[in-house]
């Protein structure tokens, strides 16, 4: 829809240049972040990159948000989850959160690989960025359910779901169920690295809720016909 | 084309209210002025994609009870099949924008709101 619009509006320069907003004119363009794309010499590039180089040249830009990096230790998805954690925009708190949870993972997993005998000391993880993908990997569900009404009557229809939605809902799962189901005693943080190291081997609460979620979909299994995208 | 004709419909669309021949024809209750957006309508029905895949993939769950390594081909075959089915619609929707030689609705509406029907004369 954006791309449509933004294909009607002639070539434009703004008169006021937006630099701490987040709500932008189609006609900008996301920047780039990433340093290789800044440190490839002209003969490397394609066609299409050089025509969009081109373009950025013309057209206005976004300003690049607080949480972007260009450093090799940040991660889009750690990000996000850090975001999704934020209440009143607390952002320090919850990058703590986040910082000790992996480093408590870290401790437990190097406890584990020193405690462990010598010929299984290659099979355990260390690395905490690792078991945090690989259990939010291990959280995704493959189909949701939609509400749809057919006949005055609404039926749960299982639909297919796009990455955003499937990576939005593993986080939601993780943090609510860290919220609510944690003892009065236990900190955010310890009980979010053993809900992870959980995930990432196939256990816990929150990989149950995806099971369960596959279950209703499964007995709903006869009204995917109800769905007309 | 319609400034020329204007005077003409104007009259006679009050003609059609006033009573001088016998009961009004209309009795509008909410102004004739014309809406500033186009509904919105989609043409064709489409049918839901991907159920055979999906069907497979179901299949396989309810026989390894819901253990997810055992499926995994048939849950990537699900997954191409979903993003060639996303790819599709998207070209396909904007193809037929293109080609039906009508304005989409939305875009027929963006357009109207940036000039509106006058409703006060300052």
């Amino acid at each position: 829809m954006a791309a449509s619009i933004s294909g009607l509006l002639k070539p434009w320069t703004p008169r006021v240049f937006l630099v701490r907003w987040s709500r932008y004119n189609p006609y900008y363009l996301e920047p780039e972040v990433r340093k290789e794309a800044y440190s490839t010499p002209e003969t490397e590039l394609s066609a299409e990159e050089k025509a969009q180089r081109e373009l950025k040249a013309l057209r206005p830009i976004k300003a690049a948000t607080i949480g972007v990096n260009s450093s090799v230790f940040s991660d889009p998805v750690l990000s996000k989850f850090i975001n999704m954690l934020m209440t009143d925009g607390n952002k320090v708190l919850a990058r703590e959160i986040v910082t000790q949870t992996l480093e408590s993972i870290k401790r437990k997993q190097v406890e584990k690989y020193h405690k462990a005998p010598e010929g299984k000391e290659e099979e355990i993880e260390c690395n905490p960025y690792t078991i945090f993908h690989q259990a939010l990997e291990n959280c995704k569900p493959v189909v949701g359910l939609a509400s749809i009404q057919k006949g005055g009557k609404y039926y749960q229809v299982p639909i297919p779901l796009t990455d955003n939605r499937r990576r939005y809902l593993a986080m939601k799962w993780m943090i609510t169920e860290c919220r609510d189901n944690r003892h009065r005693r236990t900190h955010m943080y310890e009980k979010l690295s053993q809900e992870l190291l959980a995930a990432s081997v196939k256990e816990g609460n929150v990989i149950k809720k995806k099971f369960e979620l596959h279950k209703m979909a499964e007995a709903n299994r006869a009204y995917a016909h109800y769905r007309w995208w | 084309m319609a400034a020329q004709g204007g005077v003409v419909f104007q009259e006679k669309v009050s003609r059609l209210l006033s009573r001088q021949d016998g009961k009004p024809a209309l009795k509008p209750n909410r102004p004739l002025v014309l809406r500033d957006a186009v509904a919105n309508r989609k043409l064709k029905k489409g049918e839901a994609t991907c159920i055979t895949e999906m069907s497979v993939m179901m299949a396989c769950w309810k026989q390894n009870n819901f253990v997810d390594g055992l499926c995994s081909s048939e849950m990537n075959a699900f997954y191409t099949c979903v993003n060639k089915a996303q790819a599709a619609m998207k070209n396909k929707s904007e193809q037929s924008s293109l080609q039906g030689g009508r304005l989409h609705p939305k875009q027929a509406t963006a357009l109207l709101r940036r000039y509106p029907n006058l409703r006060t004369e300052i």
